[in-house]
């Protein structure tokens, strides 16, 4: 599948703010077997000070940008054309929970990839007694790690509701939990902490949704925005696998990954520091269009 | 109170016969004074016999000396809990004599274990070699808080991680030390152990003189060197990087700063620019190159590390990248602290190093690994149990670990299950206990558990190990490691030689000599003096008007008297209250001059310190006792005195350099300010009876109108005298003219030759006000006065404190 992502994050201040140093990890990835960037930009609008290009630790495409002078408005544009690759489900070669142990065990390593990133808890998703409880519930003794996966998903996007109104994005997985509703990033939270309650090694995948359904198919949630979903590892055997617990799915050629890292925290599009006495407003607009 | 001594005198004299005065070693314990026979060690004997020639009273005399020391040198801690207000420094008066030949095998084993810290971190960061071939769990790592990502692969611009290290040993039973922390990401304390030397050398200054005690400047000499050799260019700063006057530990900071004679910055002095890291000074941004970092590495740098950190500097991930800059440890060091690391140092000292450890640290067993969790789940009565990655070590991490003693009450099976599910969280870390050495409790000398904090430097001869440092000594008698919590006391650590010590100090040698000129004064430091001066002249405006109108209260005894209700009408609008003698405005005001001055302790001299505490502290007592009219006036004397003793010693002791500069420019814009406003409420035609005697009181100027005008008190003669007089120290023609004074010696008082806003701003109000008549001051005059005096303070802060 070709596409052409077109993003547009507006920031409006409420006060001008007197300059600010950002973050930004809005561009797709290249990921062998998965997908490719034939081509991406990022622009923003005032044009910033300085601005530099890196790849941080989990191989996410990073711009830092600097303001110096006084503005009152941000944006961000991001527009790149992606193919998507499709990758047939392979079978089921994950082990039973009770396996996992000895192979994450057998991983003496640390590099991106490494399943131990992903096992203890990070900085935004603590350990959360309620969800490692549902996530016990939901695991039987003779599921696969890929099984256990693909039930949570199930469970949580059967007993979550999807309302943007009912949570923030600082809203912490046990809340989210309590209130049985969010969005995207709240029910990614959730399972990847009940999958790590189980010490299945889960991460957050950030990045795009296909805008218009195709033909016949219902539109999906979390397309209008930026979207997220989870990976997580099964086994040595079994490899990474990505679900969106939103729409209780695969991951496939309609989800275009932007990052990947522990949490929200490690992928969020935009952080900023600012010198600033006001609030501000936020817009963001998704197109996903495919090119064939 | 005599029959005591005599009882006492007594007692000393019964053991006159025995050489360690009546000294006993605790049973199966090592201890620092006497050797395993029971005789004392030879490094004592000076020391020992010296305290048998003193009495109570001379001791007594001798350890006040040096209590009085660290209180007027300002020592002090801040204790995290319930109330965190800083505590005196908690002296123990006996230093620990160790032997230089001893000394020498532990530094030996110190230098070896910096060294190895040094690789193991550096594959962390680089290579991973250390995971890959299975010599360090991934999980470790992985899992670990202090590992910090954005950090991978980013080499240090000096080459090195580490350069500052602290090592926490103590001494087992059989006689041989252990490490029983690694401290690595902002260790602590060096200042704190000078300081208990210049403490108890003032206690001990003869005896110190006589003992061949190894000196500590020449330590902290050569670490000063490697900094300097770590900048990149040869005008760069280098300055400690503090997490601010809340941390527990600001006043070593500050201390540092000012004996190695670094700045001392905090994050928001900091900012990024094209890659590299400036501090914001009144002369604008200025280049730093080595920053000694004493703020948690997470805190550094609220884009890329902990985003919820208020105290980092945005971008300073991204200098590192760019190797522009120096950071002393690493960001990321931390990690070393980690306490399951201690299980991995020995394989890790055979495989980087190639050989044993030459100290070792305490046994300690990481629960993720199954023959591990047995040998813990076995031998747990000899056990401490505690969380893996702490970075505190056992004895010091407020209850978070457990003797495994203490859990054979429950079952046993359940302390097996909890290792089983939570292996990974846990180690067991053998059960150690330390040596005592002698302290002074309760009139003699009396054995008490210690460790010791040593600290070790890189040089550019390799790692140096300070000869000293500190010994924490217990509170009780209890030997376990693990009853060390905090409440002990802190003592010297004499190294003793048998022939003289090479002398040094860190004063340039004579045909060295040059003349620093003091760097440029980080505009937050700038901003702080500013205000200090302000607030500090605020309170004395208040203390005059308080004490003129109580001094009128106490005769008319009326406060409804005209005079008195304008008074106390024109202080209200200041939100000074005439109903309480010693209003909370004020003491609000002079807190805040307080807490401006604490956070540049770094500039102050101790004494002026003192002096700004002692007049907080009487202000809260007249707060709580003084009542209205003569006692009050008698009260804001004695305020007004101590206040004019803060003022002269700042005037007599502080530099005239830039720092000086706003400060005074502070005090003089407030002086103005009071005069301007107070003229302009009572100077008119109709002011009440005996509003120009009061306001020449206020303004100190009864005896000089009398001698310069003929007449009585009136409105011109006190106009004149008051508003635009250029010789009267109260008038505001004269804080205008000392502004102008002032501003012109500031950077940047010219910009391409022309004059800034903020000069040109001063010269204009400066000329407008010298050319009036006492006719023409009218209460419009002076309100835009005082308008154009507070813009004034705008401008400053623009130009200068931004």
């Amino acid at each position: 599948m070709l596409y052409d992502i077109n993003l547009k994050i507006t920031y409006g201040y409420e006060v001008p703010v007197g300059g600010g140093r950002h973050l930004v990890r809005v561009l797709p990835a290249s990921i062998p077997g998965r997908q490719r960037l034939i081509a991406g930009s990022v622009t923003f609008q005032p044009a910033p000070g300085e601005r530099s290009e890196s790849v941080d630790f989990f191989a996410n495409a990073t711009t830092s940008i600097l303001f110096r002078s006084v503005h009152e408005h941000l944006v961000i544009r991001m527009q790149a054309r992606v193919q998507a690759e499709a990758t047939a489900l392979i079978a089921d070669f994950s082990p039973p929970l009770a396996g996992l142990p000895s192979q994450l065990a057998s991983c003496w390593s640390i590099d991106a990839e490494s399943p131990h990133h992903f096992i203890g808890p990070s900085p935004l998703l603590p350990e959360a007694p309620d969800i490692a409880a549902y996530a016990r519930e939901i695991a039987a003794e003779n599921m696969t790690v890929r099984q256990i996966g693909v039930a949570i998903c199930e469970r949580i996007h059967h007993d979550f509701a999807y309302d943007a109104e009912a949570t923030t994005v600082t809203t912490t997985p046990a809340e989210a939990f309590r209130l049985k509703r969010g969005v995207c990033q709240d029910f990614t939270h959730v399972m990847i902490v009940a999958l790590r309650s189980l010490g299945i090694p889960a991460g957050y995948v950030s990045g795009f949704l296909r805008t218009l359904p195709p033909p016949g198919k219902e539109r999906l949630e979390g397309a209008d925005a930026m979207h997220a979903w989870v990976r997580f590892w099964c086994g040595t055997t079994g490899s990474w696998m990505e679900l969106d617990p939103t729409n209780n799915i695969p991951a496939g050629t309609d989800h275009i990954v932007v990052g990947h890292g522990r949490d929200y925290g490690d992928v969020a599009p935009v952080i900023g520091v600012l010198k600033s006495y006001g609030s501000h407003t936020t817009e963001q607009a998704v197109d996903v269009i495919p090119v064939e | 109170m005599a029959k005591k001594q005599a009882a006492e005198a007594t007692d000393k004299g019964r053991l006159d016969g025995d050489p360690a005065f009546g000294y006993r070693a605790l049973r199966g314990v090592a201890d620092e004074m006497l050797d395993p026979q029971g005789n004392v060690r030879p490094v004592w004997q000076r020391l020992l016999a010296a305290l048998g020639q003193m009495d109570e009273t001379e001791l007594a005399n001798r350890f006040a000396r040096a209590d009085r020391y660290l209180r007027d040198a300002g020592v002090f801690y801040r204790a995290y809990g319930k109330d965190s207000t800083e505590r005196s420094w908690p002296l123990s008066h006996i230093p620990v004599l160790i032997d230089e030949t001893e000394w020498a095998a532990v530094s030996e084993g110190l230098i070896q274990r910096a060294e190895l810290l040094e690789r193991v971190v550096a594959d962390i960061y680089g290579e991973n070699r250390l995971v890959r071939e299975c010599l360090l769990p991934p999980a470790l790592v992985a899992s670990n808080p202090q590992f910090l990502r954005p950090l991978v692969g980013v080499e240090p611009a000096g080459g090195h991680f580490l350069h500052f290290c602290t090592f926490e040993i103590g001494r087992g039973p059989d006689g041989n030390w252990w490490v029983l922390s690694d401290r690595t990401e902002a260790p602590s304390g060096a200042g704190f152990a000078l300081e208990n030397r210049v403490a108890t050398t003032r206690a001990f200054s003869n005896l110190y003189a006589e003992t061949h005690v190894h000196r500590l400047a020449s330590f902290f000499g050569a670490f000063r060197d490697t900094l300097q050799a770590q900048k990149l260019h040869p005008d760069d700063r280098i300055a400690v990087l503090s997490p601010g006057i809340a941390n527990e530990t600001y006043f070593e900071h500050a201390y540092i700063a000012r004996y190695l004679g670094f700045m001392l910055l905090e994050g928001e002095d900091l900012t990024v620019v094209g890659g590299r890291v400036m501090v914001r000074t009144v002369a604008g941004l200025k280049p730093i190159g080595v920053l000694w970092r004493r703020l948690d590495a997470s805190f550094a740098d609220p884009l890329e590390l902990d985003q919820s950190s208020h105290i980092g500097t945005p971008g300073l991930v991204e200098a590192l990248r760019a190797g522009s800059v120096s950071i002393v440890n690493a960001i990321g060091s931390g990690i070393l602290e980690t306490r399951a690391f201690l299980a991995f140092m020995p394989t890790l000292c055979r495989h980087l190093i190639g050989e044993e450890q030459k100290l070792p640290s305490i046994a300690t067993w990481w629960c993720g690994q199954e023959p591990e969790r047995q040998h813990v789940a076995s031998n747990i009565e000899g056990m401490v149990i505690g969380p893996a990655y702490s970075t505190r070590p056992f004895f010091d991490d407020n209850g978070q670990s457990v003797l495994g003693a203490s859990l054979r009450d429950t079952a046993k099976t359940s302390v097996a299950e909890w290792l089983a599910t939570d292996g990974g969280k846990l180690v067991g870390q053998e059960v150690v206990t330390l040596s005592t050495t002698p302290a002074w409790v309760r009139g003699r000398l009396t054995p008490r558990p210690m460790s010791l904090r040593v600290f070790a430097a890189r040089t550019r001869d390799g790692w140096q190990i300070m000869p000293g440092g500190f010994a924490r000594i217990g509170s009780g008698d209890d030997v376990a490691a693990i009853a060390m919590q905090a409440g002990g006391t802190a003592a010297d650590v004499w190294i003793v030689s048998d022939k003289p010590v090479e002398r040094t100090t860190l004063l340039p040698a004579e045909e060295s000599f040059t003349r620093n000129l003091p760097g440029s004064l980080p505009s937050r430091a700038a901003d702080n003096l500013f205000w200090l001066g302000r607030y500090i002249e605020r309170a004395e405006g208040a203390l005059r008007i308080l004490r003129a109108w109580h001094g009128r209260f106490a005769e008319a005894a009326d406060p409804n008297m005209p005079l008195l209700k304008d008074v106390s009408s024109y202080l209200g609008a200041l939100d000074i209250s005439t109903r309480q003698p010693v209003p909370d405005s004020l003491l609000a005001n002079i807190d805040s001059a307080l807490f401006s001055a604490g956070n540049i302790r770094d500039r102050f001299s101790p004494d002026g310190w003192l002096a700004l505490n002692d007049l907080s502290k009487t202000a809260r007592k007249f707060h709580a006792t003084v009542q209205a009219g003569d006692d009050a006036t008698h009260a804001m004397t004695i305020l007004l005195r101590k206040l004019a003793g803060f003022a002269g010693l700042v005037h007599e002791n502080m530099y005239r350099f830039t720092g000086w500069r706003f400060l005074s420019i502070g005090r003089y814009l407030e002086r103005g300010l009071h005069m301007t406003r107070l003229l302009g409420h009572m100077s008119g035609p109709e002011a009440p009876d005996g509003a120009y005697d009061m306001l020449l009181e206020i303004g100190d100027s009864v005896m000089t109108h009398r001698r310069r005008y003929n007449v009585n008190t009136a409105a011109l003669t006190v106009t004149d005298l008051l508003a635009l007089d250029p010789l009267n120290p109260r008038s505001v023609l004269f804080q205008l003219n000392e502004i102008k004074t002032e501003v012109e010696l500031l950077p940047n008082a010219f910009v391409n030759g022309q004059m800034s806003p903020f000069y040109r701003e001063t010269m204009r109000l400066h000329s407008g006000l010298a050319v009036m008549t006492p006719e023409a001051m009218s209460a419009t005059v002076y309100k835009r006065l005082e308008q154009d005096l507070e813009r004034l303070s705008d401008l400053l802060a623009q130009t200068y404190l931004g």
